[in-house]
């Protein structure tokens, strides 16, 4: 069977992670920014998808996993959100460079 | 009993620990009885050790090994590797060291009683010191020894930065600062030797590094050992403290307490000298021996700078830490002299500066009491107001001098010997200290104690009496005993030395 | 009994120990004490000095400290030189010590000064009988400190603490030098034991160069021993102590130490043209320096310690020219007069409690035995015939002129002379003459005191006669008994001339000092006027005390107060700057805490690229 090699999942979740790591570290926007997060997260989940199939060991491990990361990525934007949320109520504000006190 | 022996030893403090903790604060009496009666205890065990010894016992008996921790999955290869053990031991050397440890504790611990507020916190610290200290002469691997050293640090940066003088906290921030910087050096030394060997343990790296013992990893480039050697070098000087590390040790003389410096100049500073033995000679004897001469020119420099500055000073107790630093210098000209009489007279120096400090600091403790001062223009005539007092002050500045028949004599006799055979220059230069020695102490034991005018008020003048005799007694004798009849001291390290000499190329 | 020999210094050591403990409580009571162990220590050494008359040298040790392989031992030796040094060290502190008791009565601190007296002979006895060098070293210094114990006796006076500190600080110079030379010797042979060292100079093992200069730096330690030039400076303040203090010290023990470590150690010296050299010019030049001091000094004491400087110059000068049985033989006989004279000075101070020559007059009548008694010691050190000291200088110019120096023999001809001046000018100026103090209140001093002085009378008569060139030198065969080659003959040839020359020039400086202080026939100022350069310079001693001052003592002290600075600033400084730049980094580390979230993740990451590099490179670990 000629499918697709692990070589090219992984190339692709380089360049999603990259991505995400660019956004996470330049953009001001901080919905951006939590975007790229998620993004960069994702390219962790296609590697172990990947790599249960691909693997030394192949196995269900991996999809369990990335399931785990699925939802717990789902928890952490609501949190974020929320939070962001809250910031912007005090703060007006959801520049990222603009969020450097811990106190109000 | 005997593999228990050592262990019951170092943590024999905790009686008297868990004693006074359960007292309440205002019982200064019986705190302070207490807190001398905490310090019989390993007083005794020592002694017991030391007739066991003689009595031929081998000291190799009271070694006693635990499994402790172990890192990583290394036993298919050797049980002994990335293990750190609790392992306690005792040789010739540490014996005496154990000794002085506990005698000047004890004297030291009957000296407190002129502490006059906070007596529980004080003799708590003063005993965990005691713990520390004893921890570090039996300590077998270098975690160990580090750990306890540690112990040390802690316990002596409050009791300086509690109980002393004016400047007090000043005085254990260096104390703090200084020892920090030579515990990190010291750490990173410990830790990049037992990440390349898998061992901590000092024999087994002694004989690794001598006999090129194998290791299970690359082996260290001679570069990485002479980086080591230095590192425990840096460490340790700081500790005894040669120039130019010596400032934090003139603030805490000068600030302390004089009952803390009493077991700060008794025993803390001699950690440095045993250190130096034990790890920069004892596991790099190659690379030690060509650093030799630079350990010489800074005890050279130490022992002249010590003194030339304690002859200009007022205070009578920087006068004294000025002159603990000139008598450092001795113990780093001894070992970097590369031979028998050189290291054994810097051992010999060692022991007998602590004796000698021990007794010095008790009597600036003592007139303190009385004074009000140590200001040497403040004072004079004591040799009318209190004869024994001055006696005693005459004798130990005299033994301070190097008199003989006092254990001074014996070290600074074998340092030169030995410093003449090996750098006979700076030997040439070192001796015209001997001189300044002698006119430093003259000095300042003379403006105290002759002259017309006496500095006491009538209220305060009594002599040392009643208990205050025993401290004095005590270090006089010894320090006469050694004096006399050197051997005494001379058995119980001669196969340290030898050991140590016969790594370094028997010479 | 020379096996029992070691009780001798034990005795007065046992006496300090328990008048020391007895804290004072004795009073006059340990006088006795004193005496009677000191007595002991005498009888002892007399008998082993007779024992040793006819046995040969006994010798033990055991060991005292082990260095590696070496082993360092201690013990005691008794042969013919140390014997008879025994023998007048006890007898002559015994005599101090009855003396005391009259000179020093009424003192507060009695039991404390006799607890130091015999802290000093036992270290003095100590001294005499080791029989290695280290041992020797050790006594050496504890004379040093009972010195310093008994010059400082009253503490509460400045003089007298300045004193103390002087003469130990001057001796401790001389005793690095010897330290030195006795280490250095120790490499050169493997041994600190006199007879192990002399086999191997005779052997001949040792380089000329280093024999030489351990040979000078032994002879440094004589020298500040012995007062001589250039750390002779401490002997005449030395005089702040108690006058029986004087008498021990100065004339019998702690100066005489270092002729006897000169003669003990004269086959080193013999193997050094050098050295003997030095040390005879030294001690040449000494004798005729401190004799041109003494003639206008005008404190009693003053006159006899450099007096005593100046003989010990003689003994020295005899030992470097190879007058080994002279030196010693002066150095007996100057044990005995000038200890009388010290004794006899006490006397005269006692009575009229002044130490200034120029109130002092007409006590000749006054004193009747202390006069006959201070003259009896002047003749001798004079040289005056038939009394101890003549037979001795002459020995030692004998000893000059046979060694083929002709400048030393006159240096030693001229301070013969000069001794024979200011000795009868101190003579004159107390005992002859107008009496400027009133009648009344001059006082013989009583029994007690006038007894030692009587005995050491009658010993500086006659203690010459036993080595004479015509009774016999029986001193100088048994001294030099069984070491001929080594220390040459017993007795020194030379023409007969210069005894002659001896007689005349004591005669002819009595005969001036007679002339100008007594008759007064001849002008104070005849020899030299009192404002002029010459004597100024003699009697402030050669500026020596200032020039010091000047050049060494305020060195030290500027390097001193320079250090200091260097202290406060460099080192201090050098705290601030590593304490100031931990702080300065605490504040960039501040800085760097900006809040700026994405700042620290790009951080984090470049953290993580730079470990991964490494780690590519390296494979992990560090080479």
């Amino acid at each position: 069977m000629t499918g697709v090699p692990l070589s090219a999942y992984l190339v692709l979740a380089l360049v999603l992670f990259c991505i995400g790591l660019y956004g996470a570290l330049t953009k001001r926007n901080a919905v951006i920014v939590l975007i790229s997060i998620e993004l960069m997260l994702n390219a962790a989940n296609i590697n172990l998808v990947a790599f249960s199939k691909f693997g030394v060991t192949p196995s269900i491990t991996g999809q369990v996993f990335s399931l785990f990361t699925i939802t717990i990525a789902a928890a952490e934007a609501a949190v974020g959100l929320a939070i962001l949320m809250s910031l912007y109520r005090n703060r007006k504000t959801v520049n990222v460079d603009e969020m450097d006190i811990m106190k109000h | 009993m005997n593999v228990y022996l050592l262990s019951l030893l170092v943590f024999s403090p905790l009686l008297g620990i868990l004693m006074i903790s359960l007292m309440p604060k205002k019982e200064e009496r019986t705190i302070k009885q207490f807190g001398f009666f905490g310090t019989l205890p390993p007083l005794i065990l020592s002694f017991f050790l030391c007739s066991q010894y003689y009595s031929g016992v081998a000291l190799s008996a009271f070694s006693i090994k635990v499994d402790w921790i172990r890192f990583g999955n290394l036993e298919m290869y050797d049980p002994k590797l990335f293990a750190v053990n609790y392992e306690l031991g005792l040789d010739g050397l540490s014996l005496s060291f154990i000794l002085l440890t506990t005698i000047v504790s004890s004297l030291a611990a009957m000296a407190s009683i002129y502490i006059k507020q906070g007596w529980k916190g004080y003799y708590l610290l003063f005993l965990i010191l005691e713990i520390g200290m004893l921890g570090v002469f039996t300590a077998e691997n270098l975690i160990l020894f580090f750990i306890f050293f540690e112990m040390t640090l802690v316990p002596a940066f409050f009791l300086i930065g509690r109980w002393g003088f004016l400047e007090r906290e000043k005085a254990s921030y260096y104390f703090l600062i200084y020892n920090g910087i030579g515990s990190a050096v010291l750490l990173v030394a410990i830790l990049i030797l037992f990440a390349r060997t898998g061992t901590t343990n000092i024999a087994a790296l002694t004989q690794m590094m001598t006999m090129g013992g194998v290791s299970l990893f690359a082996p260290i480039s001679s570069s990485m050992k002479y980086g080591l050697c230095l590192a425990f070098l840096i460490a340790f000087a700081i500790k005894l403290p040669v120039f130019p590390f010596h400032s934090w040790m003139v603030r805490v003389h000068a600030e302390a307490h004089p009952s803390i410096v009493m077991v700060h100049a008794g025993v803390l500073l001699k950690i440095g000298a045993y250190g130096i033995i034990r790890f920069a000679m004892g596991i790099f004897p190659e690379q030690y021996e060509s650093l030799a001469l630079a350990l010489v020119l800074m005890g050279v420099i130490s022992f002249l700078y010590g003194a030339w500055l304690a002859m200009v000073q007022t205070d009578f107790k920087l006068v004294l830490a000025y002159s603990s630093i000139s008598h450092m210098g001795i113990v780093m000209m001894g070992l970097g002299a590369l031979n028998e009489a050189g290291l054994q007279g810097a051992v010999f120096q060692v022991i007998s500066h602590g004796l000698i400090a021990a007794l010095l600091f008790f009597l600036v403790g003592a007139l303190y009491e009385r004074t009000g001062s140590t200001m040497l223009p403040n004072l004079g005539g004591l040799a009318r107001s209190m004869p024994v007092f001055s006696g005693f002050l005459l004798a130990c500045g005299l033994a301070s001098l190097g008199l003989p028949g006092m254990s001074g004599f014996i070290s600074e006799f074998m340092v030169f010997l030995g410093l003449f055979k090996g750098q006979p220059l700076l030997a040439a230069i070192a001796v015209i200290g001997l001189i300044f020695t002698a006119i430093y102490i003259l000095r300042a034991v003379m403006l105290m104690t002759f002259g017309k005018n006496d500095s006491l008020e009538e209220k305060e003048k009594r002599d040392i009496e009643g208990w205050e005799l025993v401290p004095a007694l005590v270090l006089l004798g010894l320090i006469i005993a050694i004096g006399v009849y050197p051997n005494l001291l001379g058995g119980p390290i001669q196969s340290t030395i030898e050991a140590v000499m016969l790594a370094l190329g028997g010479r | 009994m020379m096996e029992n020999a070691w009780l001798i210094p034990i005795f007065p050591l046992v006496t300090f120990l328990v008048l020391l403990l007895s804290g004072g409580r004795l009073r006059e009571r340990g006088a006795y004490i004193g005496i009677i162990f000191t007595l002991a220590s005498f009888v002892l050494s007399v008998l082993a000095l007779v024992e040793r008359l006819t046995a040969p040298t006994y010798k033990t040790t055991m060991d005292w400290l082990s260095i590696g392989g070496t082993q360092l031992t201690a013990g005691f030796e008794i042969n013919q030189l140390n014997a008879l040094m025994l023998v007048i060290v006890s007898f002559v502190s015994l005599l101090v010590q009855i003396y005391s008791l009259g000179y020093m009565k009424g003192e507060e601190r009695f039991s404390t000064f006799y607890a130091y007296l015999g802290f000093f002979t036992f270290a003095m006895l100590g001294l005499v009988m080791a029989p290695n060098l280290v041992q020797l070293y050790f006594f050496w210094e504890l004379v040093g400190v009972g010195s310093f114990l008994l010059i400082g006796f009253y503490f509460y006076r400045q003089e007298a603490k300045d004193a103390a500190k002087k003469a130990f600080i001057m001796t401790r110079i001389g005793d690095v030098g010897l330290l030195i030379g006795i280490i250095l010797l120790f490499w050169e042979t493997g041994s600190f034991e006199y007879e192990e060292i002399f086999q191997a100079v005779q052997a001949g093992v040792i380089p000329d160069g280093s024999i030489t200069l351990i040979a000078i730096l032994i002879f440094i330690g004589a020298v500040g021993k012995s007062g001589q030039f250039p750390l002779h400076t401490w002997l005449p303040d030395a005089m702040e102590g108690p006058t029986p203090v004087s008498a021990l010290i100065h004339a019998a023990t702690m100066v005489a130490a270092g002729v006897y470590l000169v003669a003990t150690m004269f086959p080193l010296f013999l193997a050094s043209d050098a050295a003997m050299q030095v040390v005879a010019v030294t001690g040449g030049f000494t004798a005729i320096f401190a004799a041109s001091i003494a003639t206008v000094q005008k404190d009693i004491k003053r006159v006899l310690a450099y007096s005593t400087i100046s003989q010990l110059g003689f003994m020295m000068l005899a030992l470097g020219t190879a007058g080994y049985v002279a030196g010693v033989f002066h150095l007996m006989t100057h044990a005995f007069f000038k200890a009388l004279l010290f004794l006899a000075a006490g006397s005269v101070i006692h009575a009229i409690h002044t130490q200034d020559i120029e109130r002092m007059g007409g006590l000749w009548g006054r004193l009747k035995w202390t006069g006959p008694l201070f003259l009896a010691g002047t003749l001798a050190i004079s040289g005056f015939p038939l009394l101890s000291g003549f037979f001795s200088k002459d020995e030692i110019l004998m000893a000059a002129w046979a060694n083929g120096n002709y400048f030393l023999f006159s240096l030693a001809v001229i301070t013969s002379f000069l001794t024979a001046f200011y000795m009868f000018r101190l003579f004159f100026m107390i005992f002859a003459g107008e009496s400027r103090i009133q009648a009344e209140q001059v006082k013989e001093s009583p029994a007690i005191m006038l007894l030692p002085m009587l005995v050491l009378g009658i010993l500086a008569v006659v203690g010459g006669y036993i080595q004479t060139p015509w009774f016999g030198t029986f001193l100088g065969e048994w001294l030099v008994e069984g070491n001929e080659a080594v220390l040459g003959s017993g007795h020194s040839e030379g023409p007969v001339w210069i005894m002659l020359l001896a007689v005349l020039i004591a005669l002819a400086g009595i005969f001036l000092a007679y002339m100008i202080y007594a008759k007064t026939k001849l002008p104070r100022e005849w020899l030299v006027k009192k404002d002029s350069t010459l004597y100024r310079i003699l009697e402030n001693k050669f500026y020596i005390d200032e020039i010091y001052y000047f050049t060494i003592v305020q060195l030290i002290k500027g390097i001193g107060l320079f250090l200091s600075y260097v202290e406060r600033f460099i080192i201090g400084g050098l705290v601030t700057t590593v304490t100031g730049s931990i702080e300065g980094l605490g504040k960039i580390g501040s800085k760097l805490q900006s809040g700026q979230v994405q700042q620290y993740g790009m951080i984090a990451f470049l953290g993580l690229a730079v470990l991964l590099v490494i780690f590519a490179l390296t494979g992990g670990y560090l080479r």
